[in-house]
């Protein structure tokens, strides 16, 4: 069980096929419009101004709306405006499904309340943080669903620590880093002690001794547990409409004195006490 | 019985679907692919009648390679088994793109087997 958007869960489910799946979808891509596309709709602005916001997006990091303002083609009411209506007429997938004539109204609710109890695992729990950014809500929300994996699919036993900033990554058998980017620029890295990096091994092979096993494939175990955490964190953020892109994981062996913070990042410590007296460790580096 | 690639840059990975395949019954694995151009190849010498491939993999991803292999090969049905599954774009990509289904990773065993008999 993973975290899952509500198309895929009615197909897991057999309740829709993948073709009536596609036919809605296709119908909130023409329902749903972008916000270039809603301006225009609402003749706030002409094509020809989207164009020049466009290119001038090329050489700025700034949002299409915030642009056109700046640029002087919308006042910052009109920009709300646009908000609103794009909010206020979006077609979401269930919604599209009933029209496209794959479920019915009752079905359609009967699938949202199993839907909910399916993905109730991965209601995010409260963490508290040491510092304010505006993307706090992610980096919780990232330690709980790590949390919650560690249970799914490492079956251990643990004591999460409170979370700190860091001044230096400390030292450690191993450490396996997946960089994020997109809406957020951050290191996710989980470290491990050697005896962990068995224990982890043995749940994920299946095996009961691990012992024969080339290092490769021992660090591979927690590198695919990386990829597993990190990949629901980026469905999970998906459906707060901010999104992560996911890249390979990489090992790193740390030196003795730990591995310094980069120059513009935030380090978090997240302690994770597991039974038997071994510590795992999350540490996010978060760019700004 | 019905052969079945795997794709898969993660050893464990594939080491876990290997296993299900050969406990299931009724599936042999042909082979390992450890990204997208080496699937290809192996879809050519291997001639599976299923893959299951990962999404994010160095190299040439299995989007990509999907993007081949839906060109190449009417007969071969893609399953994408994925950590990204629940992202809803990734989902319909690899939809529109000709996959038969997304796994979404963590998998059960069940639910792998029940996808590939389904399909």
């Amino acid at each position: 069980m993973a975290v899952k958007f509500f198309g895929q869960f009615l197909i897991e489910q057999g309740i829709v096929s993948g073709e009536a799946l596609l036919k809605a979808i296709d119908l909130q891509e023409k329902n749903n419009l972008k916000f270039g596309e809603m301006a225009v709709a609402m003749e706030l602005v002409t094509p020809a101004e989207i164009q020049r916001a466009h290119n001038a997006q090329m050489s700025k990091d700034m949002k299409l709306g915030d642009l056109l303002v700046e640029m002087g083609f919308l006042t910052a009411d009109q920009m709300n405006d646009v908000f609103t209506r794009q909010k206020s007429t979006h077609l979401y997938i269930g919604e599209a499904l009933v029209q496209a004539g794959a479920l019915t109204d009752d079905a359609l609710l009967k699938q949202l309340d199993a839907f909910k109890a399916d993905q109730a695992e991965y209601v995010s729990d409260g963490i508290e943080l040491p510092f304010t950014s505006a993307s706090n809500h992610i980096w919780e929300m990232t330690a709980d669903l790590t949390y919650k994996m560690i249970t799914r699919v490492l079956d251990l036993r643990f004591r999460s620590g409170k979370c700190s900033l860091a001044t230096v990554i400390p030292p450690n058998y191993m450490l396996v880093a997946m960089d994020l980017s997109g809406d957020v620029e951050a290191r996710y890295l989980i470290s491990v002690s050697e005896g962990l990096l068995k224990t982890i091994a043995r749940v994920i092979l299946g095996e009961e001794s691990v012992d024969d096993e080339p290092a490769e494939v021992l660090e591979d175990t927690v590198m695919e547990f990386v990829n597993v955490v990190c990949g629901n964190v980026a469905a999970k953020a998906s459906q707060a409409g901010v999104i992560i892109n996911i890249n390979p994981p990489v090992t790193l062996h740390p030196p003795a004195s730990g591995l310094p913070i980069p120059d513009g990042h935030t380090a978090l410590s997240f302690p994770i006490h597991i039974e038997d007296d071994d510590t795992m460790e999350m540490i996010l580096l978060i760019k700004g | 019985m019905k052969k079945v690639l795997v794709v898969d840059d993660s050893l464990s990975v594939a080491r876990q679907l290997e296993k299900i395949i050969a406990e299931s019954g009724d599936f042999t694995c042909v082979g390992h692919a450890k990204n997208g151009a080496e699937a290809i190849k192996m879809n050519h010498t291997e001639n599976p009648d299923f893959i299951c491939m990962d999404m994010n993999m160095p190299g040439m991803d299995g989007l990509t390679a999907l993007r081949t292999l839906s060109v190449m090969d009417k007969e071969v049905k893609v399953v994408m088994v994925t950590s990204l599954g629940g992202v809803g774009d990734k989902f319909t990509e690899a939809l529109k793109l000709g996959a038969k289904n997304v796994i979404s990773k963590p998998f059960e065993a069940g639910d792998v087997l029940r996808i590939l008999r389904e399909l």
